[in-house]
């Protein structure tokens, strides 16, 4: 088995399962994750170890690509009427998961006798989302409507509150745990956010400058993904996020010029392969054998996580006067869960030496089961609030 | 600049670039085509390239065998020296609109000669494989026409899971998707099958555009994203040029360039007498054929993957001499046609 043949399987396996997937009216993201997991380690192994080393490579790309479509739903001239909706639902959503979240596991902790620290933690990983199970539903069922609007949108900005979050979360750890609180640490989750959003608005700035220079449509492409990869870089490079660098690009691309549309739809006419084969990746790496670890503590985050999705994001489109559908829908909508969660593990894991795997384990678990359950979820909501036709 | 990891992809790009070239080539065998090209076409397409492979081959194997070197890496070097590159020439004509019948013919040579190409390759490098393991027996020639049979029945197998799964795709995106599966799958199973991926992808794509409806579709998609890979490819190629090989190269490189251009235009003569084409088309269309590029570079990717040792002088010199020709092949082309009263 070569790379080759493995990436090639990925590629027709991965449409061959969404066709048979769509008899039963399961949406794509799910059938890449189940073929994903078919071919994986643990049951077929036809994934070879440099496409597993490249994932990393790849997933940030696709990630930042995600980011970047997301920012072109920011058009300032049409946003006014619904930034307050954006702000309050997205806000409230992602502080209510963490606070249930937290709240739940403190009693737990207490009651067996543990730390609460990490249930702090936790809690802020819970406030994240993942936007890219989201688009793909979007896209493959034409969904359309305020809800959907609003959820695009969302979804593009809780990562922001979801690492000020996290940030908070490792100081008041760290305080817990060492007796010194650092400042530092806030402040560079702060950093982590305003560097993004000051690198993509640059990069996206200079691009669309620069843009006069392309010609054709296979110019454009390259200048596109060049781009893509230029701002993922330098954001790992520079330890930013790259969500919301790539996303702030997008934004100020859309923006600044009513004809830069075009990068965004270049990219939409080759970025199926990548999704494909980013969500096939994803399902080959999840691990089934850390359900078992992940316990009552598991269970009880993603009970938590869930009613703080939905009550939060309930309480956001009320307060800020959204309509019935989505007081009532949005908050499913924001299930899935993947990447950034995994990010906070992982530095949880570095930062905390002795809960720290213990929270990257539950973390990594509930997300086996967001992910799968989550693009679902999705769809259901959509669907309930007359966004997806119900034959699809 | 390049982290390791990115060269290590290389071999990854540059497998994936010679399966797209080979598939995009399998589309000239289009069979309506072809029969519609006429006889002087054929002839004049067959005998140029023939020639610069015969002529490249045999000046090579003389330098070879006089500096006692191995001879096998002439036989590849002959082979790649068939084929043209289309687009150089094709921007010429239209930068210039030029128009008549040596213009017309011109364009179609350039469409099929890098089919004959393919073939004297394939039969290239299984001679070249025979001659270095230094037996040439039946044996070992039988051993070769299965090989190549294999690699046919392998592509055209392919063509036609392909026929049968484009009943199920639905969107454009669903056509990119299974075009890039599928010429990854060619490669990738005919490496591990150690047949010719050259090959299997040509057959690949000549079942795919005779056989397949609306096929043209799965060639636009492809050709909307390769541009990205050939970049990627060149700049790693780049990259990863032996600059130390150059010296070595540059006799090879200069026999090569000026016997390649030899035998395109005896062949084009001979050709042209065979198919009784004007006398315009004899004297001034080989001009039009000096460019070269991805195919040739394809033979020489596929015989460094072969034998790393000889195949990195074979792909250093194309390499060196494909830059050569496409600075100075837009100039020939001009030249010729203006010679033919067509610009």
């Amino acid at each position: 088995m070569n790379s080759l043949l493995s990436a090639g399987l990925i590629l027709l396996l991965g449409f061959v399962g969404a066709r048979l997937l769509k008899l039963v009216r399961l949406p794509s993201v799910t059938a890449f994750l189940l073929v994903g997991i078919l071919i994986g380690p643990q049951i077929l192994n036809l994934v070879t170890v440099e496409i597993f080393t490249a994932s990393e490579f790849f997933s940030n790309l696709v990630l930042g690509l995600i980011a970047f479509s997301l920012g072109e739903n920011f058009r300032l001239d049409k946003l006014r009427q619904g930034v307050r909706q954006v702000m309050w639902i997205s806000l409230s959503a992602a502080l209510a998961a963490w606070l249930l979240v937290s709240a739940a596991l403190i009693v737990y902790f207490i009651s067996i006798k543990m730390p609460i620290y990490p249930a702090i933690v936790l809690g802020a990983a819970a406030s994240a989302t993942a936007p890219a199970a989201t688009v793909l539903i979007i896209r493959e069922y034409r969904a359309g409507g305020l809800l959907t609007e609003l959820l695009l949108k969302v979804v593009a900005i809780d990562d922001a509150w979801c690492l000020i979050f996290a940030a908070m979360a490792i100081a008041v750890g760290n305080a817990m745990r060492a007796d010194v609180f650092q400042m530092s640490i806030i402040f560079a989750g702060l950093g982590e956010i305003f560097g993004a959003l000051v690198l993509g608005g640059v990069l996206g700035y200079l691009s669309s400058r620069l843009s006069k220079f392309v010609r054709t449509r296979e110019e454009l492409l390259v200048y596109t993904l060049g781009l893509l990869f230029l701002n993922v870089g330098l954001s790992i490079a520079l330890g930013v996020s790259v969500l919301l660098s790539a996303m702030m690009m997008g934004l100020v691309l859309v923006n600044i010029a009513r004809e830069n549309y075009k990068f965004f739809e270049v990219m939409r006419s080759v970025d199926t392969p990548l999704y494909l084969t980013f969500f096939i990746i994803s399902g080959a790496h999840l691990d089934f054998a850390i359900l078992y670890k992940m316990g009552i503590a598991g269970i009880l985050y993603i009970a938590f996580r869930t009613l703080g999705k939905v009550y939060g994001a309930k309480l956001g489109a009320r307060v800020s006067g959204a309509p019935k559908s989505v007081e009532d829908w949005l908050g499913l909508g924001l299930a899935p869960q993947a990447g950034v969660a995994l990010g906070i593990g992982l530095v949880a894991k570095v930062t905390f030496p002795d809960f720290g795997d213990y929270i990257f384990t539950i973390i990594a678990a509930t997300s086996v089961i967001f992910e799968l359950v989550g693009p679902l979820l999705t769809k259901y909501s959509l669907i309930r609030a007359g966004e997806i036709s119900p034959s699809e | 600049m390049i982290p390791v990891r990115i060269m290590d992809a290389s071999e990854f790009l540059s497998n994936f670039v010679l399966g797209i070239i080979a598939f995009a080539l399998g589309a000239n065998f289009r069979l309506e085509g072809l029969k519609a090209a006429g006889k002087p076409v054929i002839w004049i397409s067959l005998l140029e390239g023939a020639f610069a492979w015969i002529i490249v081959t045999l000046v090579m194997i003389i330098y070879h065998s006089l500096n006692n070197l191995p001879i096998h890496p002439a036989f590849v070097l002959g082979a790649a020296a068939a084929a043209t590159a289309p687009a150089a020439t094709v921007m010429v004509i239209r930068e210039y609109r030029a128009n008549g019948p040596v213009t017309e013919m011109l364009l179609k040579v350039v469409a099929i000669d890098d089919a004959w190409c393919l073939i004297f390759s394939a039969l290239a490098i299984t001679t070249a494989n025979a001659l270095r393991l230094g037996v040439f027996n039946s044996v070992v020639l039988l051993e070769a026409m299965l090989e190549i049979c294999a690699a046919v029945i392998l592509g055209a197998a392919l063509g036609f899971t392909l026929k049968f799964l484009s009943r199920f795709i639905m969107t454009a995106e669903e056509v990119l998707v299974v075009i890039i599966g599928f010429v990854l799958l060619a490669v990738g199973l005919s490496t591990t099958l150690r047949l010719s991926p050259l090959l299997t992808n040509i057959a690949f794509g000549l079942v795919v555009a005779n056989f397949v409806k609306n096929s043209e579709l799965f060639f636009e998609k492809l050709r909307s994203i390769d541009m990205v890979f050939f970049l990627g490819f060149f700049v790693l190629v780049g990259a990863n040029l032996e600059i130390q090989l150059l010296p070595r190269v540059g006799i090879i490189g200069v026999l090569y360039i000026i016997f390649r251009v030899l035998g395109k235009f005896i062949g084009v003569k001979l050709g042209s007498y065979i198919s009784k084409a004007s006398s315009d088309i004899s004297k001034y269309l080989a001009w039009g054929l000096v460019p070269q590029a991805g195919v040739a570079l394809g033979v020489a990717l596929s015989a460094k993957a072969l034998y790393p040792k000889y195949g990195e002088v074979i792909f250093t010199t194309i390499t060196a001499t494909t830059v050569i020709y496409e600075l100075v092949g837009p100039i020939f082309a001009k030249y010729g046609l203006k010679k033919a009263g067509e610009i």
